[in-house]
């Protein structure tokens, strides 16, 4: 591929000087090993229009689906207790469990978080017309009545 | 006489693929994506209450507890998180001018996303032998509409993330697309979110 080791724009490796052999970098060794940076250091994604903080580094992204995995396990473990807990207890957990992974995905992989207001404020508008609407709608048809 | 500076050709071609900015200073296409997935929060919403409405009112079977086989549908709803983890892999490798993980990434997630599929037209085969169809009772009628007009959104994703995936592999694809691939992760994480709420509404919650 023509493009394969092309620098991304933006990225701190454009303005960096190449390597050179230890023998001729300056300073002394230890200085020079205070002076770089950590070998842990998560790189810095560089921002897209619109953005007001950095994504989130690939790392974070496997903790949260770490975190839906789980949420999962526990929804579907809730359904198997299905008789030996009230339904309106399973009903409230699962419930909640959707929430958070519907907020995890929204704010981390949406990048909700990151974005400029705006998209938060289209998006949480669309939900909450869809929810206020249909739940007066469903109400006002006595579904959730006993 | 003064000559006028013309820009590489190359570089016409890609200042082609930036969206213009809004008055807000936003890129039009993201704001549209937005408003499109706001909208579309209404359209599922319909459908959801729709089933929730005739949910109990089916007189003939088969009813939900009749075909439901909640570990299939666990592992399928386990398969679709993960291609949204593999989606936002895909939009941090462009970032990163990381072209080879991009492809990966890319087809992982269509991949993952046809196996999702797959697993809906295996659960609509069973239900359909068990005896349950669009015209069945109203069970069938809501929750074929529901989960088929979801795969559909899924569908529509998979053929877009493969078209991205092609560009990628002919090197058309470079980190000044990368709000290309982040506005096709938006629709992919939205399938992803309004799946999580009909597996817990539709098949968890206790009938």
């Amino acid at each position: 591929m023509a493009d394969e080791g092309a620098n991304p724009a933006g990225t701190a490796t454009e303005t960096e000087p190449r390597d050179a052999p230890a023998d001729e970098q300056p300073g002394t060794a230890i200085e020079r090993a205070e002076a770089a940076p950590p070998a842990r250091a998560e790189p810095q994604l560089p921002m897209l229009p619109g953005e007001v903080r950095p994504h989130p580094t690939p790392q974070r992204y496997v903790m949260i689906a770490a975190i839906l995995v789980v949420a999962t396990a526990a929804e579907v473990g809730l359904y198997y207790l299905e008789g030996d807990v009230p339904d309106g207890l399973i009903i409230a957990f699962l419930l909640m469990f959707a929430v958070i992974k519907f907020v995890l995905v929204a704010s981390w992989y949406m990048h909700l978080r990151t974005d400029k207001p705006i998209f938060r404020r289209f998006f949480v508008l669309g939900v909450v017309a869809a929810i206020s609407l249909y739940l007066i709608v469903l109400t006002t048809l006595h579904v959730f009545s006993p | 006489m003064d000559q006028v500076a013309v820009p590489p050709a190359h570089d016409v071609v890609e200042a082609g693929h930036e969206t213009p900015a809004t008055g807000m200073g936003v890129s039009n296409t993201k704001l549209a994506m937005w408003l499109f997935l706001s909208s579309d929060c209404l359209f599922f919403g319909a459908f959801i209450s729709a089933y929730l409405f005739y949910s109990g009112r089916s007189q003939p079977g088969p009813h939900p507890l009749d075909v439901y086989n909640i570990p299939f549908t666990s592992v399928t709803s386990f398969i679709l998180l993960m291609s949204s983890l593999t989606m936002v892999l895909a939009l941090a490798a462009i970032m990163r001018g990381d072209y080879r993980r991009l492809r990966v990434w890319l087809l992982a997630t269509a991949l993952f996303g046809a196996t999702f599929i797959g697993g809906q037209v295996f659960e609509f085969t069973e239900f359909y032998r068990q005896g349950l169809s669009l015209d069945k009772n109203l069970f069938g009628s809501t929750f074929f509409v529901l989960t088929g007009l979801h795969g559909a959104h899924v569908t529509a994703g998979i053929i877009w993330l493969v078209s991205l995936w092609g560009l990628a592999v002919q090197g058309r694809l470079t980190s000044r697309d990368s709000e290309r691939v982040e506005i096709a992760g938006l629709y992919w994480h939205f399938v992803d979110v309004v799946w999580i709420v009909i597996f817990t509404v539709v098949y968890l919650i206790p009938k």
